[in-house]
């Protein structure tokens, strides 16, 4: 089948198609960067979906829970190493996914006999600047976006995956407008760009949703979801570890508003 | 990326995982010390609890045979959050020992998604002491470490063990030391726990600063290796307390007060 070229694009296509209306249903994962770090966020039904891969990297992704899985272990393991050899200073997210990530998953893609991974994934890293924080999203063809490829290129403070490139347009354009001083904040606003994001994948919802109506789905998303957070701490702490898990009270009086 | 490679013999181990990689290899046997090397050994250390949780000092000096090779060694290490392990013997070994020992700690965290039970931290540097009976006996690279952890969730929480060069692991009661000036601070806190103003165990932070701070100081009366206080060039042990709120370490601002005030 590969001897002919038409045929493997085919097979590409097909596969993307596939892939797509796997990840369609997937709930987003949002990272927001504010003076104080990183807030990851998303909401799941069953299983832990953020993930802390090395001193100031985490990461959250939507698809099959093995090949996340097989991801995640490969990123703690890439970036464990490297620590230990060089030092926490030398593991950058840059280069992990440029170098290690990007390569590998679009060889798995494009070898059409073998399994494709079944993940799109966010990566964050936090730095010691909101300029210098780092969102990449890398997708399972191996593409990758970052919120700044350094230069002069606008940067944004924000990095989200979702289930479909509508949901994300919705996530980006309610994280594109949010005005964030604190954790409090930073939840409402990643709270509503789930809500704007989730409600857009769905269901065939093409414009963008009142707030009212964002306010509404996510109150009745509530009954089914949970909602997971992780900050990304940035300096200041004694240890050089800057994951946490955002205490149950903070996320409590975030959610309160949409109850 | 083989981050889907089967899980070595145990999951979510960091050592397992460097051997495989062959980032630290694994110690020849059958050489033995005809070199005329003469191997820097850092000294005198000591750990016992007081009534906020563990505290844990060592001096800083490290010898060479007769020589003084640094006066500033950082005997007392911070492996995590609640735990320290403190080195006498061969810093060489003992600083990748406690290098390795963090990243266990965090890669099983990170990979497993739990903390490490605090057995299971203990048998880690058991493990990695058994490890380099290779070297020990080619008389190199002998460690001799105290290891301190705060359990949160144990009804007792402050923990203190010791372990002997091959890696059997024992658990301190009070008190423990290591080093050449071991036999010193033994007896200095022997008899302060026994017939001392209060057992250990009710000694505010600051009595049990002052207490290692006079334990070292005799230590160091003796026997040479010990740096104990440099009253001219300001050098102080590294002081350092495990207790609920996490890791302290004294400073030595504080710690030149105290030994102002009441040991000098």
């Amino acid at each position: 089948m590969i001897d002919e070229p038409y045929r493997w694009v085919e097979a590409i296509s097909n596969r993307r198609e596939y892939i797509e209306n796997e990840l369609a249903t997937g709930s987003p994962t949002i990272g927001l960067s504010f003076s104080k770090g990183i807030l990851l966020l998303t909401f799941g039904r069953d299983r832990r979906k953020i993930f802390e891969i090395y001193d100031r990297i985490a990461m959250g992704a939507i698809g099959h829970p093995g090949d996340i899985e097989r991801l995640r272990m490969t990123a703690i393991e890439l970036a464990g190493t490297e620590g230990f050899t060089r030092s926490a200073a030398d593991v950058s997210l840059r280069r992990m996914v440029t170098y290690s990530f990007s390569p590998a998953l679009k060889q798995a893609f494009e070898q059409i006999y073998g399994a494709p991974y079944l993940a799109r994934i966010l990566f964050a890293e936090v730095g010691p600047s909101e300029e210098s924080d780092l969102f990449v999203r890398l997708d399972y063809d191996g593409t990758m976006h970052a919120n700044s490829m350094g230069g002069g290129k606008n940067r944004e403070n924000f990095g989200a995956i979702a289930g479909t490139r509508r949901g994300l347009e919705r996530v980006e354009s309610v994280l594109s407008r949010a005005k964030v001083s604190n954790l409090r904040s930073a939840l409402e606003a990643a709270i509503r760009a789930w809500g704007s994001g989730f409600y857009a994948a769905g269901e065939d919802h093409p414009d963008a949703p009142e707030e009212s109506v964002v306010n509404e789905f996510v109150k009745s998303r509530l009954e089914q979801y949970s909602i997971e957070a992780a900050l990304l701490e940035r300096g200041g702490t004694a240890s050089r570890v800057a994951f946490v898990e955002v205490p149950e009270s903070d996320l409590e009086a975030a959610l309160s508003k949409f109850r | 990326m083989d981050g889907s490679s089967a899980p070595g013999p145990v999951a979510g181990d960091f050592l397992t995982l460097l051997k495989q990689r062959r980032i630290i290899s694994d110690i020849p046997h059958g050489l033995t010390n005809h070199s005329g090397l003469t191997e820097t050994v850092a000294t005198t250390i000591l750990g016992f609890k007081f009534a906020d949780g563990v505290l844990v000092a060592g001096d800083r000096r490290a010898t060479a045979g007769n020589v003084v090779m640094y006066d500033r060694a950082d005997k007392v290490l911070e492996i995590d959050r609640h735990s320290v392990m403190a080195i006498a013997g061969s810093p060489a070994t003992a600083w990748e020992m406690a290098r390795i020992l963090e990243h266990s700690f965090q890669f099983y965290r990170r990979s497993q998604l739990q903390e490490m039970s605090v057995e299971g931290k203990v048998r880690s540097l058991s493990k990695l002491l058994r490890d380099n009976l290779g070297m020990v006996m080619q008389g190199l690279g002998v460690v001799v470490p105290l290891f301190a952890i705060y359990d949160k969730k144990n009804p007792d929480p402050a923990k203190l063990f010791f372990y002997d060069a091959m890696g059997a692991q024992f658990e301190a009661t009070d008190f423990a030391s290591s080093g050449s000036g071991a036999a010193a601070v033994r007896s200095v806190l022997y008899y302060e726990q026994n017939w001392g103003v209060s057992p250990l165990r009710e000694r505010s932070r600051e009595d049990a600063i002052l207490l290692a701070l006079k334990a070292l100081d005799t230590a160091a009366e003796a026997d040479t290796a010990t740096g104990g206080i440099d009253r001219h060039g300001k050098i102080f042990p590294i002081i350092k307390t495990v207790s609920a709120a996490g890791i302290a370490t004294v400073s030595d601002d504080k710690l030149s007060e105290l030994f102002q005030a009441h040991v000098a």
